[in-house]
């Protein structure tokens, strides 16, 4: 990890980042600390008895609920009628300079919205998916747990019948879409939490001490969605230099998923730029 | 440069890689960065033992779990009480530990359980971070201040400004409290959940490797386990609401809210359902008595304490769903049987010293031991519940709101119907008057004030209490089981306080009533000033008195009980006073009001409403699958 041999120094890698200077503030390590410290990923594995549909349903919604609560702070209404996040501060639903995020109108065209209609229409989204039980079932009876070869007697090839497609949640009654919904919750929160960090993380939460709450469920998603494959490294991108930070600091253990992701002399760069030296 | 000396920065704990799917150690489990100071004195508080005095002889009791007015004949076991396990040094001052949390709570800060990552406690008394307002809960708390010079202020970086919050208005600052707490209950939730579910991995994993199962039930227990976790899952993301119950009857009412017996829609399963009214809490000063009652029976999982299964709450409610428990309480027996036999006392008072027991090892004072708190499950077993509420033993708290009742006139008739009691005026012959009086006990039992006839002295005297307090209202029911009336009862509140801080003069026993012994002498250890008074060191000086000889106290909840009650279905409220109580569905009604006052519309929780009922929502395990 230290070697300082061949390929691009960390200098290079964040220049490829193109971002502004000075650095923003959550890249300095002193501001990237967290509420919990140890491994996150035990609370991300999947129990082996459960069935991977149920695992990744719950997780998209402690995700969601662990995401709204810092949307929350951002869209109160004051008084005053004013937010803090409103389309004066944020007219694009923007993750810095290079990235905007667009959303489908009716006619399936890309718009561009102020950040706070855009997360208030995504929530409105997420929710409408959330409470389907045709898509995210509720019903006890209809649960059902991990095939185990080593202990059923019943191969998984015959759970299904033959030509039938299979698909994950299949037995515990989710529907065939379901991962692809899942995923696509997971890209949207995802693009919230980019917002939150490129325009919000100083004001507010800084300044409300709520950063190191913010980083912690955000590295927690992170692992999450990269250990569950609900995101690939191309979508992480508007966060790069802050996941290389993280794997470089220990924030992402090696074996994760995320940390293959890490650019690790980008990340130990950006440590050494914010002077810590210990 | 070193790159590898950066991780101390962060010490981290980093595991060796290995699996990538479950590396699910409890080393490894996330902690708080900073460790709060009241995780590491509850802990040295839960694992201080003190042994209990050497073998006492003991006698069986109850050896066929037959009942009568004879001695039972007794086999002699010894017992030392091997696992007893007592917080006595802890407790005897009030303001240390678990037992401060529990008594001065309120909740501007949260009511503290001290919980190893809930920090909820208020922030006053640390030292502020630049430009903070004091509102910093959580973690924030634990951190030292941000160094805002020095190596910090690195000119690549944009300037770490100094915080201030008080630049937004007073909804982003309830909001950031709210965030706070709630991001640090969801890691200290997660931590709970995923300790739990790995205990519960490993023992399905040692039953598999039984070589003795078959592949059958090898089968049958994997696929359980998984269907058992999963609907634990589906639990935790489905929103509970009062709508997913049937409600059978009400079968208590209290100033705060009502108990219903409820039956689940689709599974028919059966629960009692505390409902609180926010507002009446709020107004009432009761916030800190409902987070002590959801903490405690959250925690527990003692057969003493009755089992919450979940908690939740909508905009104008808290709900708890908690067992239901067929046999009623003592105070409903007390008024059917009148008095009992020294026997069948003895029964009730070792179990309910059992109950008080469990609680205290939990670190709590119960505070409002009387019958109507003493539950009976459906083998006739004693189980403690309200845990500060719904009875209104509110302000408890505040001296001066007792110091008022002292001073205050009699203003009778007030609390009760007015019949002319006094206490030594009672015989056995005027049975009648004692009638009234027990009509009028259920009434006080509904009431916002609650009866004072249990409560210890220094409660309401203000000199400071600790969990000796209990064993006086022990020794006061003790006494009603055997005579018939609560040893201070009187037509007033006003006169039942007198009567108890004067306990010297008034504490007297009927002449027509005959006391062994051995029975008076326990009351008076219990009913005295707590300097004297028995139980001080622990629940281990009871047990061992002279009344409790021949009570084997380890077996005594698997002995049949003397009233076992008699059901005819799973939801037969026989023992309940049903046609007592008003069947109005006032939670309901209210809520049907105010949603029609607001024009249908959902109503929007106002920050102050919801802010101190944050963290009350709860999930136990094993909810699904009694």
């Amino acid at each position: 990890m230290a070697d300082s041999g061949a390929g691009p120094s960390g200098d290079d890698i964040i220049n490829s980042y193109h971002l502004p200077r000075p650095l923003p503030l959550w890249l300095n390590s002193n501001c990237a600390k967290h509420i919990v410290k140890g491994n996150f990923m035990t609370l991300s594995a999947r129990p082996k008895t459960v069935e991977q549909g149920e695992w990744i349903a719950h997780q998209v919604v402690e995700h969601y609920r662990n995401l709204w609560n810092f949307v929350q702070v951002v869209h109160a209404k004051e008084e005053t009628g004013n937010t803090i996040c409103n389309p004066t501060t944020c007219p694009r639903m923007s993750a810095g300079a290079n990235h905007s995020f667009t959303w489908l109108n009716s006619r399936r065209e890309p718009v561009e919205l102020p950040a706070h209609e855009y997360m208030t229409l995504m929530q409105r989204w997420i929710t409408g998916k959330i409470d389907d039980t045709a898509i995210f079932p509720t019903d006890p009876a209809g649960v059902s747990y991990s095939h185990n070869p080593a202990i059923s007697s019943t191969p998984l090839s015959q759970l299904t019948n033959p030509g039938e497609p299979d698909w994950v949640g299949k037995r515990s009654g989710f529907p065939e879409k379901f991962i692809d919904i899942c995923q696509m919750i997971f890209r949207q929160m995802f693009r919230v939490y980019a917002h939150l960090y490129w325009a919000h993380f100083v004001e507010p939460y800084y300044h409300l001490n709520l950063e190191k709450q913010l980083n912690s469920c955000f590295s927690h998603f992170l692992l999450t969605a990269t250990a569950l494959d609900m995101l690939g490294k191309q979508e992480l991108e508007p966060m790069q230099p802050l996941i290389d930070l993280w794997a470089a600091n220990g924030t992402f253990p090696p074996e994760s998923k995320v940390y293959e992701y890490a650019s690790i002399r980008a990340g130990e760069r950006l440590i050494q730029l914010a002077g810590v030296t210990q | 440069m070193d790159s590898s000396r950066l991780h101390l920065n962060f010490d981290n704990s980093r595991p060796a890689a290995n699996d990538r799917a479950f590396p699910t150690t409890p080393s490894t489990f996330p902690q708080p960065v900073f460790p709060g100071p009241q995780s590491g004195s509850m802990q040295s508080q839960q694992q201080q033992q003190q042994p209990y005095g050497a073998g006492y002889p003991q006698q069986g009791y109850f050896p066929q779990g037959q009942y009568g007015q004879q001695q039972y004949p007794g086999q002699a076991v010894t017992s030392d009480y091997p696992n007893a396990a007592y917080p006595p040094q802890a407790g005897n001052d009030p303001n240390t530990g678990l037992a401060h949390q529990f008594s001065h709570q309120n909740l501007g800060g949260g009511a503290a359980r001290g919980g190893q990552y809930a920090a909820r406690g208020p922030s006053s008394g640390r030292p502020r971070t630049a430009g903070g307002s004091g509102q910093q809960a959580s973690y924030g708390n634990y951190a030292p201040p941000m160094p805002s010079q020095g190596a910090v202020s690195s000119p690549e970086f944009q300037p770490i400004p100094e915080r201030n919050p008080d630049k937004y208005g007073t909804n982003a600052n309830s909001n950031q409290k709210k965030c706070s707490q709630l991001a640090a209950d969801f890691f200290k939730d997660s931590v709970k959940r995923a300790r739990e579910r790995n205990q519960r991995q490993n023992e399905l994993e040692q039953k598999l490797q039984d070589p003795g199962q078959s592949a059958t039930r090898r089968e049958q227990l994997w696929s359980t386990a998984g269907r058992k976790e999963g609907q634990y899952l589906r639990f935790l993301r489905t929103k509970d609401k009062p709508e997913n119950y049937n409600t059978v009857k009400i079968i208590g009412k209290g100033a705060f809210g009502e108990v219903k017996l409820v039956q689940k829609k689709g599974d028919g399963k059966v629960y009692a359902m505390k409902s609180l009214i926010k507002t009446e809490m709020f107004k009432k000063d009761q916030l800190a008595h409902v987070r002590s009652e959801r903490d405690i029976l959250a925690e527990s999982d003692s057969p003493w304490v009755v089992k919450l299964y979940t908690t939740f709450q909508d905009a104008y409610f808290l709900y708890m769903l908690m067992e239901f428990l067929p046999g009623g309480d003592l105070m409903t027996m007390l008024i059917k049987y009148e008095i009992f036999s020294e026997d069948i006392t003895r029964f009730y008072i070792a179990e309910i010293v059992l109950a008080i027991e469990a609680v205290h090892k939990l670190g709590f004072i119960h505070r409002d031991i009387k019958p109507d708190n003493i539950l009976l499950d459906r083998g006739g077993h004693v189980k403690l519940t309200d845990f500060g509420l719904s009875t209104g033993f509110h302000r408890l708290h505040d001296n001066n709101y007792y110091q008022q009742l002292l001073q205050g006139r009699s203003n009778r008739p007030r609390d009760r119907t007015s019949v002319a009691i006094d206490q030594i005026n009672l015989t056995v012959s005027n049975r009648s008057q004692i009638n009234d009086w027990r009509r009028s006990r259920r009434l006080m039992a509904y009431s916002t004030v609650g009866t004072p006839d249990y409560i210890a002295p220094e409660i309401f005297t203000g000199h400071g209490y600790t969990f000796d307090c209990d064993w006086w209202s022990l020794g006061t029911i003790m006494f009603e089981c055997l005579v018939g009336w609560p040893p201070f009862c009187a037509e007033d509140s006003h006169d039942t306080y007198r009567k108890i801080v004067n306990w010297r003069q008034t504490l007297y026993f009927p002449d027509d009533i005959t006391l062994g012994a051995e029975a008076e002498n326990l009351i008076r250890s219990m009913v005295c000033n707590t300097e004297n008074r028995l139980g001080r060191g622990g629940a281990h000086e009871i047990k061992s008195h002279a009344f409790f000889r021949g009570v084997d106290f380890d077996s005594l909840r698997r002995i049949r009980a003397p009233f076992e009650p008699r059901l005819t279905s799973n939801i037969d409220t026989t023992y309940f006073p049903t046609d007592e109580i008003d069947q109005t569905d006032n939670a309901t009604l209210l809520k049907a009001q105010a949603i029609q006052n607001r024009n249908g519309q959902p109503p929007e929780e106002s920050p102050e409403m919801s802010l101190p009922f944050i963290g009350y929502t709860f999930k136990r395990f094993d909810n699904n699958f009694r």
